[in-house]
């Protein structure tokens, strides 16, 4: 049961097309595996696509397209490609999870999963931009340490369930954190828990031992 | 109702693109079932210039507002077979293409940043170009080496380290326990996160 979605807001600026490529990525990641918020995407982006043509120029001047027209038709048409797309599968230690079908085609761009402490792993994927994205995945009673947020942290849940202390987390959920929010995310089910989440600055580590990494916490979430 | 417009006598079609769906969705379907070249370039007509003035307010560029309107029209010749009437209509069908086009574009223009930067064509873009060292040691260092790292450290600044970041005293009380000047903690702890600092940079 997915129980907390992208707000009414943020899934207008997507539709539109406004929205940063990272941050349109997750929400559209999110859409894949919600119904109620892809039906919404449908309904703004019929508005926002009604709007958009009708404001814009109308008239084709031949001198900015040139033969453009003529050299589209030229194009060989491969029917072939567009049969259903598959999800990818992604791999760690054994254990394989789908992926949402927008993430699909990042999976070529995803680094190797490199081990942190506290029994959470670390696959980076490259987004190019400043913004990071990360596959992370929690092993049963492992976590990030508790944290707040330089900038903002966008997280959908791939596979599983966590807790934050703030809230408990199941498959297709989508949270927004950042300064105004301290948290510590961990895991008590069995199979582990995989998110994706983007952040645009360090991670603030605010108890314990992980304050000590704080001054190098842009090296492993930012 | 087919009035539409060709190349030649270039007028203006004003009309909203929903007093022209079902005429769009015709064209579309002819375009999927016969490759008729007459109904995608009424397509066009309609929808290229309404695209490239979309293109150049998102992306204020016209060469990547051409190229935008160039990918769109491609997948709808291409892929006139994969729209479905029912599903919405060919503004909307045309503006998603569009929309995840721009996401393409826009994520490949971050990626190329500096070859844009050398082109000068988008200098503010520079100025946020991630230091490509920082990058490198992202990519290789884990937190387990920073712990390793820190058990290097000299025993003095090693325990205000502790006493501070992970017991989580103040620099004045971690003065008061180890009896040393507060200036000798605030140097150790200085020293000590150059030293780590220094450390991660030449670690490989």
């Amino acid at each position: 049961m997915i129980n907390f979605h992208p707000s009414n807001q943020q899934l207008d600026i997507f539709s539109n097309g406004l929205m940063a490529p990272a941050e349109s990525l997750i929400i559209s990641a999110h859409c894949d595996m919600c119904a109620q918020c892809a039906e919404k995407v449908a309904l703004y982006t019929e508005a926002h696509s009604e709007t958009v043509f009708d404001e814009s120029s109308q008239k084709l001047d031949p001198s900015l397209f040139g033969n453009m027209l003529s050299q589209i038709m030229t194009q060989e048409i491969d029917k072939g490609i567009d049969s259903e797309p598959t999800n990818s599968v992604l791999e760690l230690d054994g254990r394989k999870f789908t992926l949402p079908r927008s993430l699909n085609r990042f999976s070529e761009s995803i680094g190797n999963w490199s081990h942190l402490v506290g029994k959470i792993w670390q696959a980076p994927v490259n987004m190019g931009g400043d913004v990071v994205a990360n596959f992370i995945f929690m092993e049963k009673g492992g976590g990030v340490p508790e944290h707040t947020h330089r900038g903002t942290e966008m997280t959908l849940v791939v596979n599983g369930e966590f807790s934050d202390g703030l809230a408990d987390y199941d498959s297709g959920d989508f949270m927004v954190m950042d300064g105004k929010n301290i948290h510590t995310p961990l895991t008590k089910s069995d199979e582990g828990c995989l998110v994706f989440s983007i952040i645009d600055a360090p991670l603030h580590f605010t108890s314990g031992w992980a304050r000590l990494i704080n001054p190098f916490s842009h090296l492993f979430f930012k | 109702m087919l009035i539409g417009i060709t190349l030649e006598n270039n007028k203006p079609d004003v009309r909203k693109p929903k007093d022209c769906a079902a005429e769009m969705a015709a064209h579309l379907d002819t375009v999927a079932k016969e490759r008729c070249k007459a109904s995608f370039a009424k397509i066009f007509g309609y929808f290229a210039p309404r695209l490239r003035s979309y293109a150049l307010k998102q992306m204020g560029n016209e060469a990547i507002a051409m190229e935008l309107v160039q990918d769109t029209m491609s997948n709808v010749w291409q892929k006139a077979h994969l729209f479905n009437a029912e599903k919405g209509s060919p503004s909307t069908w045309i503006f998603t293409i569009a929309r995840n086009i721009r996401f393409d574009m826009l994520r490949k223009l971050q990626n190329r940043k500096e070859d844009i930067c050398s082109d000068d064509m988008w200098p503010v873009l520079c100025e946020q170009t991630a230091d490509p060292k920082e990058k490198s040691l992202e990519e290789k260092v884990t937190l387990q080496q920073v712990g390793e790292l820190f058990n290097s450290l000299p025993d003095k600044q090693k325990a205000v380290i502790e006493a501070i970041y992970i017991e989580g005293k103040s620099q004045q009380e971690v003065a008061d326990e180890l009896n040393i000047p507060l200036g000798t903690v605030k140097s150790r702890t200085r020293l000590a996160l150059q030293r780590l600092k220094d450390m991660l940079e030449t670690h490989d």
